[in-house]
């Protein structure tokens, strides 16, 4: 790389997670020299997401960790003048434990298992099959019936309008079917439509199952952006706010999750959660209907009727439940797929997540959340686009063997590079992983448990529709024990290989990460083994490939408990437990506003549509176009969302 | 602008090594401006040039790399429904040819099957210090399944031609695919690969 790095900064940010890529975004933003750095060569840090084979090489680096000898001391010791001390940082990641890895597809080994390549357009021994999903596009002002009433959540932001564009007839029945699935995005021209379809065309209604090898999963392999955390977006969370306010939403996409599950007495059932849900759910009784949907329009505005709950404050928001007359399924609904809380958590705070739950319902579509296509990785990336648009400077595979401390000040004043180069800046901002062990020897780590699933059906078959983005929180087994959440993505999520699902658990850990999560995954899914094949009665899906990891969650440590950081050192830390992103993106905002106090955090940029030259428009007629059909597209009309199911709680 | 301004939207998305002048031919393109105002790019996401081609309107977004490039450190998302790619080189730089091989690992990684690739020779008004030539750009792209172009930014030789050509390929591919489709699927760009959280932003 004959390009030298600059050695001048403001900000010199090390690690490209999400909280670190918000703060880098909002610096540059904000007119700071930023250099954003990360050790890594991919972005994301542990927010990363991987194709199959990344995932591989990811694991195996991490393996290895252990048996990794410290380098002697390094080179840098004769940068550091005698006025200065040098702060190192740490040489390898530890913030992954304990992995374990299965595999119970097939191993017969094809000849060539390779990841397919994107060169040769189209392999022919792969068919490709039409674009089979809904696509949206936006449109003006068509949608969305704005209300000016305090619950007006249908309504995002004043003009954004979405409208659906229904490619087949197998999609406007799938649609009615989930009740306006509204926000799933296609891009045009990637999407679904360039996925190819090794196997052959399932048909929903017979219930011949694929058999797919671990040597197609290699081989398709590209297709997957498997998430080292799994999150969603709440519709009215932070992050939206964020994406929305900065423009960071132009670099993503994202999908809405489709449905609500719930895991009682040995069974997966769709949560209803929606006014359209509830009305259509065959599980419940009409009895059930109304005092449910009562229920849930009493939460919406609590507040207001503090005669209700007042006498249960001191009781757990599970004896509360008993009181309103809600039958035991409504109850472990209610607690924990709307609320998602613990049983032992109080009334308030669980009238506070249920009416959270509620108002994030409808923004985007039938449930409260959204998953951007291609992984949570993307998101710390987007920022990263950003800041790097207003001059950021970024370099991955880019390692600092110390910050170096004016003696005098006690300032940080400068870094070293892995080349020996002194990079100078007023401000620094570290990831938590990249601290040494004498930094933090006084932290207190949680722990994360992670499971990644790779299976061949979904948890919830329906037949309407494959293509279902699902969430479920299983309760704990034991006292003691945490909940863990599941969180089930289809092949148009851009996750995974057409005919898998992607199963991610997560969990906040007591033990390691299989003894937290095997007895879930045991209770929801089959290992795939060969003899199983044929009983027709198998009902749970099949485990193809299945890892374990624990991650370090170093969320909501107290910066004094860190050991001698300058005051000019600022500390991000790695994903936490939650489902939401809320920690990073609050995280980042304190940050900045303690660095910046005056500047503004991630304004608007300015539109792109504003710099236009239109300039004089040359003809390009003499272009060889003429063999162009001249036919106007019957897709450019205007193709109006067919009676939206907006029944949402709040009209 | 209202989605009724254009018949046709796209992405075109660029790529190659810092220094070939990539910046500088979406600026002659998009403002017939040479050379860029330096620092001018700082804040500007991508330009959009809306062209005519035999009576339709075809909107160009045309994306640049934000100089992630310098340190080979190009987000993912870059390449994410991009619906064409033009990968530049510098035809007085060996050693941007020499990385062409590297940026199709990305494109191979990141991009869609779909994206439509244009390589391009830019600089050709610095002729007699040519350190590539155009045989070999030709047999490279051929290999590669590429469109191949000499540019000039600075003289403003083949730039128009450059995305002209690019937006009435794309126009065919789009027309293309709706008749494979045989329904009225979407053609690519029509205003669907941007997340409909900006929409408010393309009225």
């Amino acid at each position: 790389m004959a390009d030298s790095l600059p050695t001048e900064f403001d900000v010199v940010i090390i690690g490209t997670g999400l909280p670190e890529s918000i703060l880098a975004a909002a610096c540059s933003r904000s007119g700071q020299r930023v250099l954003h750095l990360d050790s890594r060569s991919y972005y994301g840090g542990n927010w990363a997401s991987f194709s199959f084979s990344g995932l591989l090489s990811w694991l195996k680096e991490h393996q290895q960790n252990g048996d990794n000898a410290e380098e002697s001391t390094a080179s840098w010791q004769g940068l550091v003048h005698e006025t200065e001390e040098a702060i190192a940082l740490r040489k390898k990641d530890e913030t992954i434990e304990h992995i374990e890895v299965f595999c119970y597809a097939s191993q017969d080994m094809d000849d060539n298992i390779e990841e397919i390549s994107a060169l040769q357009k189209n392999p022919s021994a792969v068919t490709s099959k039409p674009l089979d999903s809904v696509c949206l596009s936006e449109e003006t002002n068509s949608l969305h019936v704005t209300s000016s009433e305090t619950h007006a959540k249908d309504t995002p932001k004043s003009d954004e309008e979405i409208s659906l564009e229904v490619t087949d007839v197998e999609d406007i029945l799938a649609e009615e079917k989930c009740c306006g699935d509204k926000t799933c995005i296609n891009t045009a021209s990637g999407g679904d439509k360039d996925e190819n379809k090794p196997i052959e065309e399932d048909n929903t209604d017979q219930p011949k199952r694929n058999r797919i090898t671990y040597s197609q999963i290699v081989k398709e392999g590209r297709r997957f952006n498997i998430d080292l955390v799994s999150k969603l977006l709440y519709s009215q969370g932070l992050l939206i706010d964020l994406l929305i306010k900065s423009n960071v939403s132009r670099y993503a996409e994202f999908k809405n999750v489709t449905r609500i599950l719930a895991f009682r007495e040995g069974k997966v059932e769709q949560v209803p959660c929606s006014r359209a849900d509830v009305f259509n759910s065959k599980e419940l009784t009409m009895v059930e209907k109304r005092i449910l949907m009562k229920f849930l329009t009493f939460c919406l505005d609590y507040e207001q009727h503090p005669d209700q709950y007042q006498a249960f404050v001191h009781c757990s928001f599970s004896d509360y439940l008993k009181t309103k007359k809600l039958t035991p399924n409504l109850q472990h609904f209610v607690l924990h797929s709307i609320a998602m809380t613990e049983s032992s958590c109080t009334t308030i705070d669980g009238l506070k997540a249920t009416k959270n739950f509620l108002r994030c319902l409808g923004r985007f579509g039938n449930t409260p959340f959204l998953f951007p296509l291609y992984g949570q990785g993307e998101i710390p990336q987007c920022f990263c686009r950003m800041c790097a648009v207003f001059g950021g400077i970024y370099c991955l595979r880019h390692k600092v063997q110390c910050l170096i401390v004016d003696k005098e000040s006690g300032r940080c004043k400068a870094i070293i590079d892995h080349l020996d180069q002194r990079i100078n800046a007023k401000y620094f901002i570290v990831e938590d992983s990249y601290l040494s062990e004498e930094t933090c020897s006084n932290v207190q780590y949680k722990q994360i448990s992670r499971a990644v699933l790779i299976t061949d059906q979904s948890i919830l078959k329906k037949a309407d529709s494959d293509q279902q983005i699902s969430i479920l929180i299983v309760p704990p087994m034991e006292s003691g024990t945490c909940a863990v959440r599941v969180t089930e993505l289809c092949s148009s999520t851009m996750t995974c290989m057409k005919d898998t699902y992607l199963v991610h658990l997560t969990c906040s850990s007591s033990k390691t990460a299989r003894e937290d999560l095997e007895s879930v995954v045991k209770k929801l899914f089959t290992p795939y083994t060969e003899t199983e094949i044929d009983k027709e009665e198998l009902t749970k899906p099949r485990l193809l490939w299945a890892l374990y990891f624990n991650m370090r969650d170093s969320s909501g440590i107290s910066r004094s408990s860190y050991n001698g950081l300058p005051s000019n050192v600022y500390v991000c830390s790695g994903p936490d437990c939650g489902l939401g992103n809320e920690h990073a993106v609050k995280q980042a905002e304190t940050l900045f506003q303690e660095i910046f106090p005056n500047e503004d955090f991630c304004p608007p940029p300015p539109n792109p549509e504003d710099i236009i030259f239109d300039g004089d428009d040359k003809q390009p007629e003499a272009l060889g176009t003429n063999n162009i059909i001249m036919a106007k597209p019957d897709s450019s009309e205007e193709n109006k969302n067919p009676e939206s199911p907006e029944n949402h709680l709040q009209n | 602008m209202s989605m009724e301004d254009y018949d046709f939207l796209f992405k075109i998305v660029l790529i190659g090594n810092a220094g070939v002048g990539k910046t500088c031919l979406v600026r002659r393109f998009t403002q017939g401006l040479f050379p860029p105002g330096q620092g001018a790019t700082i804040g500007v996401d991508f330009m959009i040039k809306t062209v005519e081609i035999n009576g339709e309107k075809v909107k160009l977004q045309i994306w640049d790399t934000a100089g992630q490039e310098r340190f080979r450190s190009i987000t993912q998302s870059y390449y994410r429904s991009a619906n064409a790619l033009i990968l530049t080189y510098d035809i007085t730089c060996e050693e941007s040819f020499r990385c062409l091989p590297e940026w199709l690992r990305e494109i191979e990684q990141y991009a869609s099957n779909k994206v439509i690739t244009v390589l391009v020779g830019n600089k050709i008004d610095l002729a007699e210090r040519r350190e590539v030539s155009q045989q070999r750009a030709e047999e490279f792209s051929e290999a590669q399944d590429m469109y191949y172009l000499e540019t000039s930014a600075k003289e403003s030789d083949n730039v128009e031609k450059l995305f002209l050509d690019l937006a009435c390929r794309l126009i065919s591919e789009a027309r293309q695919n709706t008749l494979v489709n045989n329904v009225s699927s979407p053609l690519p760009g029509e205003g669907k690969s941007i997340s409909y959280l900006t929409c408010c932003n393309f009225n």
